[in-house]
């Protein structure tokens, strides 16, 4: 018998990356027969051994080093980029909004912005899927997008202190909101691959791994199944290049521990996401003939706008973003549009935020922390565009391995400053009417988007509708980076319908050669 | 830290309300001393005297200077920095040899005078090490304890999460 870490022989498929891009098709194609295999340069990070808190579950996140350029640098590690076997979504605050139709269509709309190569339709059977496979918790009725075909599979979760006050704010102003559909359970499930999934605790610290499983994270979901399919994940093996033949990618090579070891596989997909995924092609030159790798990086409008109440509200209790409203889908004099949510939040994730958003120091900010239990957060997540000066570069400084260190240039535009003060004005009367005091706004840009759009012309994209690069025959693309557009929402319930309809093309081709 | 308060944090740490790993994680940190390997005497020094000023604390209860000094000999950083910023280490020691000859020597509010001159000289370098000393703070079981935060307390459900709907380990946790 083969020792249990031996590197599989005779791959039909090698994906690169086990997040929301990764995992879902890594199960579709166990599904399907093929033979299978996941590169993670992360670890494992069981349920049971994530502890509740923040510090400690730094491991989650990728902390390699990133080079942030432009008039608004994005943060990255704990703001949006994940580390380990289930990427991004070990912290996830599980929020899985649907895009609505009109998100799909910018240009045909405002003139500006693009326009994705399919059609919400196209979308919509993989939505219904991954909310029932997922145990997606929401309302009987969700009000804003088209007639569901069915509820959410499992009931809202409770509502925590600051969706509460969201909820009594917007009734004042006659903004209708909703509880949010989370991917955490409020009541058990069964998930094949994996067991039963226990009900959500409302343990408030989704964004630091959940440790019961209740959350929908790759790894006690798709990945879950998919190696019970026959699928092998090799972990702590981050992936340096690219190998080519004739023009055909022939697998990838990568380092676990000291080794540099090697994977080949009759066909390799991309799915390190939208930093990783376009570094890695620039640095082996590769599926670029459009010039596009790296370009039109985008980041959602993440305003915040926080407040401190008389009322004890705990804000580390509650799936953190329980209350939605998109009633802002679209807005008079804005390209696109934006969702509110409340926020609930983490100790050192609120006072660092708080730190480097107020630049208080001293007694004054000490005082202020002191109120923790008193926060009640709300927040937007709108459209950004794609811009010619938003880009990810090679720079000259060197990582750990010796490869070459990411930089990323990150302005907002004229629409996203718009945007953003909308957002911040609507905010800020909002927490007024609930009588906050000590209110503060953090202006921030959330979640790594672009950087390898998808489209029908070559010249202006890096893979065709499906993800398959139109450079490389058998080199395909499934993360973020391929979003033509950043959308109005959260990204990961369309990243897992993607990744699924990208692997049924793929069968299908097989099927026809 | 009291004698009274370092019983009331062990007690809720080796209570069945916290799980083995956070349990692990916060009574590891709440004995840690780092001293100082990446800074120098008088860098360390003038770090210290810093920390105690924009993040006010006792070093003798939490060693929040040894902290950053730790995390950079360790390497791991959050995952980015401002393109246009030093590596964070040699950004900080810019950061304090820019303060004035003797800073740590200086009486409170002489530091507190001294500080804005070199925010405003290294507004990201002043920026991080705010956010590290910030989160080093407030990750630490005293200040949990004394700010009345029983978050980590979570091996039980919180069965109510609405305002005011406190369990009874939350009400107790912190002074009276």
């Amino acid at each position: 018998m083969a020792p249990a870490n031996a590197l599989p022989t005779d791959l039909d498929v090698l994906v690169i990356g086990t997040g929301a891009g990764g995992a879902p098709l890594l199960a579709r194609l166990a599904q399907a027969g093929l033979k299978v295999a996941a590169l993670e340069a992360g670890v494992r990070h069981p349920p049971e051994g994530i502890a509740t808190d923040e510090v400690a579950q730094l491991g989650l996140f990728w902390t390699d080093e990133r080079l942030s350029a432009g008039n608004d640098p994005v943060g990255f590690g704990r703001n949006n980029s994940g580390r380990g076997v289930g990427g991004s979504t070990l912290h996830y605050t599980a929020y899985t909004p649907r895009a609505q139709p009109d998100d799909l269509k910018l240009r045909t709309e405002f003139g500006q912005g693009e326009d994705w190569p399919l059609e919400f339709s196209e979308l919509e059977p993989y939505y219904d899927e991954l909310e029932y496979f997922l145990g997606v918790s929401g309302p009987e009725n969700y009000p804003w997008g088209p007639q569901r075909k069915s509820s959410y599979r499992h009931p809202p979760l409770p509502l925590n202190g600051a969706a509460r006050l969201m909820q009594k704010a917007c009734a004042e102003i006659g903004m209708k909101t909703s509880p949010a559909a989370n991917a955490a359970l409020s009541r058990p499930q069964e998930q094949e691959g994996y067991g039963t999934r226990h009900t959500c605790t409302n343990r408030g610290f989704c964004q630091a791994g959940c440790s019961i499983g209740a959350k929908a994270s790759m790894d006690v979901t798709f990945l879950a199944l998919a190696e019970s399919l026959g699928a092998q994940i090799v972990d702590g093996a981050q992936v340096t290049a690219l190998t080519m033949k004739d023009g055909r990618v022939t697998g990838a090579e990568f380092m676990r521990g000291q080794e540099l070891e090697h994977l080949s596989a009759k066909t390799v997909i991309l799915a390190a996401g939208a930093v990783e995924t376009p570094r890695l092609l620039l640095m082996n030159g590769l599926a670029n003939s459009s010039g596009q790798v790296g370009r039109n990086f985008m980041a959602h409008v993440g305003m915040q706008v926080w407040g401190q109440v008389d009322d004890d509200l705990r804000p580390y209790k509650g799936i953190p973003g329980g209350l939605i409203s998109e009633d802002t889908h679209r807005v008079p004099g804005l390209i696109g549009g934006y969702l509110l949510q409340s926020l609930g939040v983490m100790p050192v994730t609120y006072a660092t935020q708080y730190a480097r958003g107020t630049l208080k120091w001293g007694p004054e900010l000490v005082q202020h922390l002191r109120g923790y239990n008193h926060v009640a957060g709300i927040n937007v997540l709108g459209e950004c565009l794609p811009y010619e000066h938003n880009y990810l570069e090679l720079s000259d400084e060197l990582d750990g391995r010796g490869l070459p260190k990411p930089r990323i240039h990150f302005s907002f535009g004229e629409n996203e400053k718009k945007m953003n003060a909308h957002a911040e004005a609507l905010m800020r009367d909002l927490w007024g009417r609930i009588g906050a005091r000590d209110v503060w706004a953090l202006p921030r840009a959330a979640h790594t988007l672009g950087t390898a759009r998808m489209g029908a012309d070559p010249e202006t994209s890096v893979v065709n509708p499906f993800g398959r690069t139109h450079d490389i025959e058998n080199l395909w693309i499934c993360d973020n980076s391929t979003f033509t557009s950043s959308l109005s929402v959260n990204p990961a319930l369309t990243q897992m319908a993607l990744s699924l309809r990208t692997a049924d093309a793929l069968v299908e081709g097989l099927k026809q050669a | 830290m009291t004698t009274k308060e370092r019983e009331a944090i062990l007690a809720m740490l080796n209570s069945a309300h916290v799980t083995e790993p956070t349990r692990r994680a916060l009574l590891e940190r709440l004995n840690a001393r780092y001293g100082h390997e990446f800074f120098d005497e008088v860098e360390f020094g003038r770090l210290r005297a810093l920390a105690v000023r924009l993040v006010p604390h006792d070093p003798a209860e939490m060693d929040l200077a040894g902290t950053v000094d730790h995390r950079l000999i360790v390497g791991i950083g959050d995952g980015w920095r401002y393109a246009d910023a030093l590596p964070d280490g040699e950004a900080y020691r810019e950061l304090l040899a820019a303060l004035p000859e003797g800073f740590e020597t200086l009486n409170g509010d002489a530091q507190d005078a001294a500080i804005p001159a070199v925010q405003s000289s290294h507004p990201h370098a002043f920026e991080d090490l705010l956010a590290e000393l910030t989160e080093a703070f407030m990750a630490h079981p005293v200040t949990q304890y004394r700010f009345g935060y029983a978050g980590f307390a979570d091996a039980p459900e919180w069965p109510h999460v609405g305002p005011n709907e406190l369990e009874p380990r939350e009400e107790a946790y912190g002074p009276r």
